[in-house]
């Protein structure tokens, strides 16, 4: 295992404070991570850098960066996969969402995307772990469910999404409209139609999807499917939904010719 | 007046930054451009036809300097934007029927494949006459 001397060039923004870029070098292994030079230089160099990291597996989507200019998560991008060995490592925040402190984003407007299609926060595999974390019987390994709430399936996402932004991010259309429901909210909606053939619900989540913000606003850039860590495919379901629409509009039109 | 927003100008400018991105990336910001140029094509068609108002000399002298081989090579650039636009916005209707959206970067180079060689044909016609 060889060491690497890696320059990392870091946007810094801090609240009332101008917006610019540090050097840092780092030595890593060439084995590691993006999210291990920031490590090092948080450690060894700057301590008010600030940045999130929670599994350091793509399992929880908070590392979300762009590295050189495209959204990625740092956790599980090599350093050798991204930098040439010459030019400075660029390390951005997400864009899109307002900037907290240097590499944090504030992501509320994500999780309003989602809860607009009645999204929360909680896995339908979740329900299923094999122990209850109620009485966290560890020593009985069968999955058994746990106790699910009357109304569970408002509580369940779409199943691969780790939350972490970077479809909202690489969207270029979010960078034109800000009511955009975006990637990550279209897919949702898609998802909780596919779950439901209540013709209210339906209705309401179709509506939505046809609204000025929803799917016509997409112009098909695909960057959302091309950046998604987790292959949850935004804008394959932005195409369906506009399918159904196209369809539900068609239908429509037919049927009232009939009459 | 309302001041021009900085902010939002910066935002938009995002449409046409295709640094590290992918092909459908490319297609959206080539959509954009054409898209845009054929608006102001547009005005200027209007402009051009309203010589007609102005009697035969005015017309004629137009249509002496669109013979110009400079002119012409406007007509290929034009044609080159209707074919980009109208091909590009094909692909943007398949995938909205659910038609090929697995395969948009596929599709997306096949039609500007058929595009390239439609222009260099075109190209070749409006030399020629």
């Amino acid at each position: 295992m060889n060491t690497l001397k890696v320059q990392l060039q870091i946007f810094r923004y801090k609240q009332g404070q101008s917006p610019h870029y540090d050097s840092f070098v780092v030595d890593v292994p060439d084995t590691a991570h993006v999210i291990d030079a920031i490590d090092a230089a948080w450690a060894i160099h700057d301590p008010t850098l600030t940045f999130r990291r929670a599994c350091h597996h793509s399992s929880c989507g908070s590392c979300a960066i762009r590295i050189n200019g495209v959204e990625k998560l740092p956790c599980i991008t090599r350093i050798t996969d991204v930098w040439d060995g010459h030019r400075p490592l660029r390390l951005d925040p997400l864009r899109n969402f307002p900037i907290v402190s240097d590499l944090v984003v504030d992501v509320t407007s994500f999780f309003q995307r989602m809860s607009a299609a009645d999204m929360a926060m909680t896995c339908e595999a979740e329900a299923f772990l094999p122990f209850s974390v109620d009485t966290f019987a560890v020593a009985d390994l069968d999955p058994k469910p746990v106790d699910l709430p009357e109304n569970f399936s408002r509580f369940s996402r779409f199943e691969q999404c780790i939350e972490c932004g970077i479809c909202m991010s690489a969207c270029p259309t979010m960078a034109a409209d800000e009511k955009f429901l975006g990637p990550a909210g279209l897919a949702a909606i898609h998802q909780a139609r596919k779950k439901t053939d209540d013709p209210v619900k339906v209705a309401y989540l179709l509506g939505l999807a046809d609204g000025e913000h929803g799917v016509w606003r997409c112009h098909s850039a695909f960057e959302c499917t091309e950046a998604c860590p987790q292959a949850v495919d935004p804008a394959g379901k932005i195409m369906a939904l506009r399918r159904e629409l196209i369809v539900s509009r068609f239908t429509k039109m037919l049927g009232k010719r009939n009459v | 007046m309302s001041k021009l927003d900085y902010r939002k100008l910066s935002r938009a400018s995002r449409w046409l930054d295709v640094r590290n991105r992918k092909l459908g990336m490319w297609a959206y910001a080539l959509n954009r451009i054409t898209g845009i140029g054929l608006v102001i094509y547009l005005y200027m068609h209007l402009f051009v036809l309203s010589l007609l108002l102005r009697g035969p000399t005015a017309w004629d002298s137009f249509v002496a300097l669109a013979r110009s081989p400079y002119f012409l090579a406007l007509d290929v650039i034009l044609l080159a934007g209707i074919l980009i636009h109208g091909l590009n916005g094909l692909r943007i209707a398949l995938t909205g029927f659910g038609i090929g959206v697995g395969a948009q970067r596929a599709l997306f180079t096949t039609l500007m494949v058929i595009s390239a060689i439609a222009l260099w044909v075109a190209a070749l016609k409006i030399f020629r006459v």
